[in-house]
């Protein structure tokens, strides 16, 4: 009975969200809006849960991933690589998805191998900064600090960004639940432990490494891609923006680190603050959420997750 | 002519990244300690400099204050402050096996502050101007304001003290070995809390030194910390983690290498300076003041 439960309703919950722009007006709904973000959210929360929450790998770096893949939709349809329509276009988001792994691949090899525990967390972030440093200095290809404007004509409605965010948010969380569940996940979670063990056990430990971030930056390259469309600019401070991996950290944690809902929880929880801080305390938006981090990491380091009993 | 002038440059450039350097490494030194005892990376470090920048702001607009003399209530308000927030905060994450909450914490804290100076004071910069702040010397052409030369004094014998205070009090020397074996000093029976409150302590405290440092000799806004802080992560990390004359050169070496870049690569300043971090990190983790040990 157990085992039928959860996939019941989590097909009764995804339909329920996917019928939501039918029943009300996606141009004028705010709930439209606020779940778009939440599953943005979700994505990037989700990436950053596969290589820290389950493989113990701080990227800091996550930023870069975000604003690349965003960077690659511009690329691709600014100079019109690859004549498939772009907006909404399947091929151009996967590119997306790729390019930042290629770049996980570049950075992880050297990074992963040499730095643990904070020492790659820092490296990371080095890295993020200097990403960030080149696409504003990039001068005329990526449009310096101003950035590449995509045409904005093209925007038709407020639904399949909507479509497009929960079917990425459910992608993410699909691929941490079976992941997870296989022996790439074993591994993984055996590095987090303890990485000599691992090694010792014949995992090899930089290959697995390199994959958790790869799909940390594949993620987060697909969700760069979906918001790069959604605000038709993308610019150095806005996309390669600090917060993007910032904000990932902080829903996982608070949401429940290393565990598969507990990103989710906490990237709704987390979109929701944010929302009301902005509508009611205009200025205090950053007091509320600084206030609050400190608040549930100091009185439940196991996020929200933990307040709901366990079965069994 | 053209040679002498260009030489009376480089050293001027060297003088402004030393000078500029030594705020960076007392903000490492407060990150070496708080991260050597409780494997924290405190990054609301820069934040809190800002903070104390402004109570010596306003204490010299409201009540009159020599920037100078404030030191005597900033400092003891920082030392103050770093036991309560680690009483406060940090005493139950620092005994958590995952490092990740300490950090969180300390972003909420940065968070907060950044908001609550944003909302008060305003995002505008500011600046304490008083009757001395444009005295400087002018021996052979360079230029030696005299507040940043106060502000290196000031860092250099606040490394001095903190030093002294490692070697030869018995609660520093248990800092200073808890950042080494942290499991081996409570088992010698001393008590982490108090290591690690002394650690926040002079952490913070530090930060207020910093703190009047920044607002005698720049202009700063509430944001001005986050960037603050990283440039401290990377003097920390080319001084190496865990040494507190380590922390302060890495942040002169920093210091040199920004104000050399910034005008020979304008705009590429930052970068080089990650991306030093980045081959130091990787190929000489320990810093790049200790002699290497050979790995096993």
């Amino acid at each position: 009975m157990k085992n039928i439960r959860s996939p019941i309703l989590a097909v009764l919950v995804t339909l329920a969200l996917a019928t939501l722009p039918l029943i009300v007006d996606p141009e004028k709904s705010s709930l439209v809006y606020f779940l778009f973000l939440a599953f943005c959210y979700i994505v990037i929360a989700q990436a950053w849960n596969i290589v820290a929450g389950y493989t113990g790998q701080i990227s800091l770096g996550q930023h870069a991933f975000f604003g690349l893949g965003a960077y690659t939709t511009a690329f691709i349809w600014l100079y019109d690589l690859t004549k498939t329509g772009y907006y909404f276009d399947p091929v151009t988001m996967a590119l997306s998805g790729l390019v930042p792994v290629v770049l996980a691949i570049i950075i992880g090899i050297p990074l992963l191998s040499r730095l643990r525990g904070d020492y790659f967390a820092l490296g990371s972030l080095g890295v993020g900064q200097i990403v960030k440093i080149l696409f504003i200095k990039g001068g005329f290809f990526t449009g310096g600090a101003d950035g590449l404007h995509l045409p904005s004509r093209v925007y038709t409605s407020m639904s399949p960004y909507y479509w497009t965010g929960l079917f990425l948010a459910l992608l993410s969380t699909a691929v941490v639940y079976f992941v997870i569940r296989s022996n790439t996940g074993l591994a993984l979670r055996a590095i987090r432990e303890d990485e000599t063990s691992a090694a010792s056990h014949g995992v090899p430990v930089l290959m697995y490494k390199i994959l958790a971030l790869a799909m940390a930056a594949f993620l987060a390259g697909l969700c760069g891609s979906l918001y790069g469309i959604y605000v038709f600019h993308v610019n150095p401070e806005s996309m390669l923006n600090l917060d993007w991996t910032l904000y990932p950290i902080l829903m996982v944690v608070i949401g429940g680190t290393g565990t598969i809902l507990g990103p989710v929880i906490g990237a709704i929880f987390m979109t929701a603050v944010f929302a009301v801080a902005d509508v009611f305390f205009v200025q205090m938006h950053a007091v509320i959420s600084g206030m609050l981090i400190i608040v549930v990491m100091r009185f439940m380091p196991n996020g929200l997750i933990g307040l709901i009993p366990r079965k069994g | 002519m053209l040679e002498l002038l260009s030489f009376t440059l480089v050293i001027q450039l060297l003088i402004n990244g030393v000078l500029f350097g030594t705020m960076y490494g007392i903000a490492a030194i407060g990150l070496s300690l708080i991260f050597g005892t409780m494997r924290i990376m405190f990054l609301a470090q820069g934040t809190m400099i800002i903070f104390f920048a402004y109570l010596c702001y306003w204490a010299f607009h409201l009540l009159g204050v020599d920037p100078y003399l404030s030191l005597v209530i900033v400092v003891p308000i920082g030392v103050l402050l770093g036991i309560g927030m680690y009483q406060g905060l940090f005493r139950e994450a620092a005994a958590l096996e995952d490092k990740n909450i300490g950090l969180l914490i300390a972003v909420g804290l940065m968070f907060l502050v950044e908001a609550l100076m944003t909302v008060g004071w305003g995002g505008t910069p500011r600046a304490i101007s008083t009757s001395y702040t444009s005295h400087a010397f002018r021996p052979a052409g360079l230029d030696l304001p005299f507040t940043k030369l106060i502000g290196l004094l000031m860092s250099i014998l606040a490394t001095v003290g903190v030093v002294l205070f490692l070697k030869k009090t018995f609660i520093g020397m248990a800092v200073k070995a808890a950042s080494e074996d942290v499991v081996a000093t409570t088992l010698m029976g001393i008590s982490p809390h108090r290591v690690n409150s002394v650690a926040f302590a002079i952490g913070i405290g530090l930060a207020g030194l910093a703190g009047v440092e920044v607002a005698t000799v720049y202009s700063f806004d509430p944001f001005f910390g986050f960037a603050f802080v990283l440039n401290a992560l990377i003097a920390l990390a080319l001084g190496g983690i865990g040494s507190v004359t380590g922390a302060l050169l890495g942040g002169i070496m920093l210091g040199l290498l920004q104000s050399l870049s910034s005008f020979f690569l304008p705009g590429w300043s930052d970068a080089i300076a990650y991306g030093v971090f980045l081959l130091v990190l990787m190929f000489k983790p320990e810093g790049l003041l200790v002699r290497s040990v050979k790995k096993a």
